[in-house]
């Protein structure tokens, strides 16, 4: 069976992104439950089912790897733009702030 | 006159079947619905074949977050859907449409069920109906009780309306300012730290029992609408007084008559009553301005006996009032609702291209044409 993809195209790059090589299994990395719930003492009773044998299941896994890495490189992406408007701001401000003389 | 519920019937059978799927807070729901051909009436009531329902339930002090709450309906909803047909003694193949809540309610879990219902959807190849929660909670109320015409008192978690239906719309006569009452309790509950299971207003109405002293609180009614927010910093500043160590902060917290100290118990009974009162207040209201005398209450905190019982000793001073109400079953958000709704625009052809099944997280009441009744 093939595996699923994904592909992400903006002006900068393109890039295709796979399930990877496995092993795969439902409990993504990237849905996992907050952490903010268990510190508060919240016990995770919503794990998803194993994914079963059957081809259905397989792909079952095979998409909850490729969300990880879906979540991963947006997460990467929305850092790095960040980081630029950053830099931008530093140049066409020079450091300063309008308000001030 | 009254409206053809039958004109898309399918040739051959004389009943339809919904599946309904509802997801628009921290409860997952669904309901298998079934409708003989015809008029609904006392003689043909709808039939409910499954009510599946699973809630997300936060540690005590804490609110559902939207994340977490989604991450609940996506890995339960395979399973409470396969739950729900087999207590219904179904298959998928056999029903006529597939309906789930559209909105009002949090986007996050709005989503991943509607991502349920649009692969049920394509799966059994039936038409998809998209409901607003709100008038799922209408249509049911008033499918369980019998009520024909009533004033709808829809308290929830998410919702504080009065409601009453005019010319195909269910419109709104007056409604919170800010808001819920659902929430007013809840995040009250969180400061208290009383627990969330199975409900905190559950635990409110319960501890309200033992209160024996009214504390003050603001009453604020403006017109026909309310406001709660101030009401809840208030009842805020007096809980966490409670728990304070410096005793010169607890003056405020002795009953004056008894001079005995203000409970956790009190609070809780003095915030019912004074957010009772006023929905009670603006209900009267509301039915003087239509000239009803039915009120349905319909909501998670329809639930609350209290609550009934205020609004039964208004209706019963009212010339041949009548009150209304429902169990948990169907007073909290259920898939059963969904179905209902959704099913009766399904009868009346109202159903939605894939295209169009994307969920709002604003979507009142009054929006919805209701081609369904037309008296």
């Amino acid at each position: 069976m093939n595996s699923p993809i994904a592909e992400y195209s903006s002006p900068d790059i393109n890039k295709t992104l796979t399930a990877g090589d496995g092993p795969h299994s439902t409990n993504g990395k990237t849905t996992q439950i907050s952490e903010f719930v268990t510190k508060a003492g919240g016990e995770d009773r919503d794990k998803p089912t194993e994914a079963s044998d059957s081809q259905l299941g397989q792909l079952r896994a095979k998409i909850t790897s490729l969300q990880d890495n879906i979540n991963v490189f947006l997460t990467q992406r929305m850092k790095q733009v960040k980081d630029e408007g950053d830099i931008e701001r530093r140049i066409l401000d020079d450091g300063v702030d309008e308000d001030s003389d | 006159m009254t409206v053809d519920l039958d004109k898309f019937k399918k040739p051959g059978k004389d009943y339809y079947l919904a599946l309904g799927l509802e997801g628009s807070a921290n409860k997952l729901g669904v309901g298998v619905i079934k409708h003989n051909l015809g008029q609904l009436s006392s003689e043909n009531r709808a039939e409910v074949l499954s009510n599946v329902r699973d809630t997300y339930i936060t540690p005590p002090g804490e609110g559902f977050l939207p994340r977490d709450t989604a991450r609940h309906h996506r890995n339960w909803v395979v399973r409470i859907i396969k739950k729900s047909l087999v207590d219904a003694g179904i298959k998928g193949t056999d029903l006529d449409c597939i309906c789930f809540t559209q909105g009002p309610g949090m986007g996050a879990p709005l989503q991943s069920v509607v991502i349920a219902a649009r692969t049920l959807s394509q799966l059994w190849k039936l038409p998809l109906i998209g409901v607003n929660h709100c008038v799922g909670h209408i249509e049911m109320g008033r499918e369980i009780t019998g009520a024909n015409n009533p004033v709808v008192l829809y308290v929830s978690g998410g919702n504080t309306q009065i409601i009453a239906y005019s010319r195909q719309r269910y419109r709104i006569f007056g409604e919170t300012l800010d808001i819920a009452i659902g929430n007013c309790l809840d995040r009250f509950a969180r400061v208290l730290k009383i627990s969330n299971d199975p409900a905190p207003g559950y635990n409110i109405e319960q501890m309200a029992k033992k209160g024996k002293h009214l504390v003050t609180l603001p009453y604020t009614v403006k017109g026909m609408d309310l406001s709660m927010a101030g009401i809840l910093s208030y009842i805020e500043v007096l809980a966490k007084d409670l728990f304070s160590s410096n005793p010169k902060k607890n003056k405020n917290l002795i009953d004056e008559e008894s001079g005995e100290l203000i409970t956790p118990e009190d609070l809780c009974y003095s915030l019912q009553e004074s957010l009772f009162s006023m929905l009670v207040e603006i209900t009267e209201r509301a039915m003087a301005h239509v000239q009803s005398n039915q009120v349905l209450i319909v909501g998670g905190v329809g639930s609350n006996e209290r609550l009934q019982e205020m609004m039964e000793l208004m209706v019963n001073e009212r010339k041949n009032g009548s009150i209304h109400a429902t169990d948990e079953r169907f007073c909290i958000d259920n898939g059963i609702m969904i179905a209902h709704a959704g099913l009766l625009s399904y009868r009346m052809g109202q159903i939605n291209d894939l295209k169009d099944t994307v969920c709002t997280q604003r979507f009142r009441t009054d929006e919805v044409f209701v081609s369904w009744r037309d008296d």
